[in-house]
Formats: C-alpha cells, structure tokens, sequence
C-alpha cells in the first residue's frame, strides 16, 4: 500500500452551487495522474447521480455527462449513502453505472479507509 | 512522518480562515512541516490584494504573507479558480511587481500540485 487514496465527499446538489464542477476537476486530475480516488455522494449531494437532469435548461453546463468518463479515469469506487436517498424519496436509479448504494454505518466504514478526504 | 498540506477552500470573508491559520500556526509552534497552501474555490481571494476588510477584523491575507515571510510557506493558486474570480493571474509573471491584483507572496499552480502536495503529505486538511 504505497498509493494513497483520496476520497471526495460530494454534499451539495448539482446546479445551486459550483461545487460539484470543482470537486469533478479534482477528481478527474487525481484519475489522470493515476491516483486512487474514490467518490462519495451525501446529503444534497446525492441530487448529483439523479438521472435525466439537464443543465442546459437552466443556462448552466451540464458537468454531470462527464460523470459517464468515470472509467476512462479508472475512477470505480462510487459510494452513494442510502439514507440520503430515502430522506429525499429518490429512486436507486442513476444516471452513470457502478454506484454502490451503502446504510449511512457502511458509508462511514468505507470512508475510514482512505487517506485523504475532500468535502465538497 | 509530520507532513501536513492544508487545502483552503473558504473565502477570507469566512471566520474559517483563522481556524485555518491558526490551525497552521500551531501546527508549526509543534515542528510539524507544512508542505504547502492550496488555495481553491473562494479561497483563492485570499491572493486578491484589492479586498480590503476594516482595520479591527482579522486581517488573514497580512497573516498569510507573515506566514510565507517567516516559514518561507509555499502558498499555491488554482489559476482556473483565481481567474474565474477576478485575480489577474497572467500578469503575475510580468517583470513589473505588483501590475496584478495577486499578492506577491502566493503562486499560480494547477490541481497537479495538489496531487503532489496530498501524495507528499501525511496529512491533510481542508478548511
């Protein structure tokens, strides 16, 4: 275990704020310099896997298709809390493959075991 | 084994950077080496000498350049932010000091030194 890994909390929902644009940049460099980082959705943040959004409707980039070059980037670790869900009556469906639905416990655990984290 | 990075992704206008620099100051009073500042998001207007905060409030860009001044602290920029905010960040590498509104103290980087800064460190810490 030399490599390090960073884990990036995504908190907010996607169009309110800038912060999952900045936080995909992160995690993009990180896949592109070949570093582990894994990415978690919580709270507000969870809005950001909801399928069938478009941003161009409210004049804003739509950052959120780049979510499908995740695995160009060999970005694979993908962590959406389950409460934050159900707390907003959203579906398990979302709008990229490979996202491991986890109970707010699990999430935590799994958080614990990375380096560095994020908080966006 | 005590290599802290601090990333600040609060503007000067939160109460955040002093727990940031007072986090480092003590961090430092302990011997533990700084590896470097990375300013992103709002925190990039720390760099901007234009804000101007009333002389009895917290004055955290004068304590960030004391900071670079006594430790020699790299304090890293993202160009992209900083210029998305106003700082004139092309012209911090003009031969005339101070034609930009970025304070000297700090430099322009890129997110790929905050992959070295967070692979450098032991630790780091996101205020």
């Amino acid at each position: 275990m030399t490599k390090k890994t960073l884990a990036i909390i995504n908190s907010k929902a996607p169009y309110s704020f800038n912060h999952g644009k900045d936080s995909l940049d992160i995690a993009l460099i990180f896949g592109s310099y070949e570093q582990g980082v894994s990415l978690f959705f919580q709270g507000d943040g969870v809005f950001q896997l909801t399928p069938n959004q478009d941003g161009e409707q409210l004049s804003l980039k739509d950052y959120l298709k780049t979510f499908s070059a995740f695995e160009f980037y060999d970005i694979e670790d993908i962590y959406v809390c389950l409460e934050s869900l159900q707390e907003r009556s959203l579906a398990s469906s979302f709008h990229i493959e490979n996202v491991n639905i986890l109970p707010a416990v699990d999430f935590a655990h799994k958080l614990k075991q990375h380096e560095n984290i994020l908080r966006f | 084994m005590n290599k802290l990075a601090v990333i600040i992704t609060s503007p000067p206008s939160s109460n955040l950077s002093v727990t940031a620099i007072e986090y480092i100051e003590a961090a430092l009073a302990l011997q533990i080496e700084i590896v470097g500042i990375f300013f992103y998001q709002d925190g990039v207007l720390h760099a901007n000498t234009y804000v101007e905060l009333p002389s009895d409030e917290y004055q955290a860009q004068a304590k960030w350049l004391a900071l670079k001044k006594e430790y020699n602290l790299p304090l890293h920029l993202c160009v992209t932010a900083a210029s998305k905010r106003g700082l004139q960040v092309d012209e911090t590498i003009s031969t005339e000091p101070q034609s930009s509104n970025v304070a000297n103290a700090f430099e322009i980087s890129g997110l790929g030194e905050l992959v070295e800064l967070t692979n450098y460190a032991d630790r780091v810490v996101q205020f």
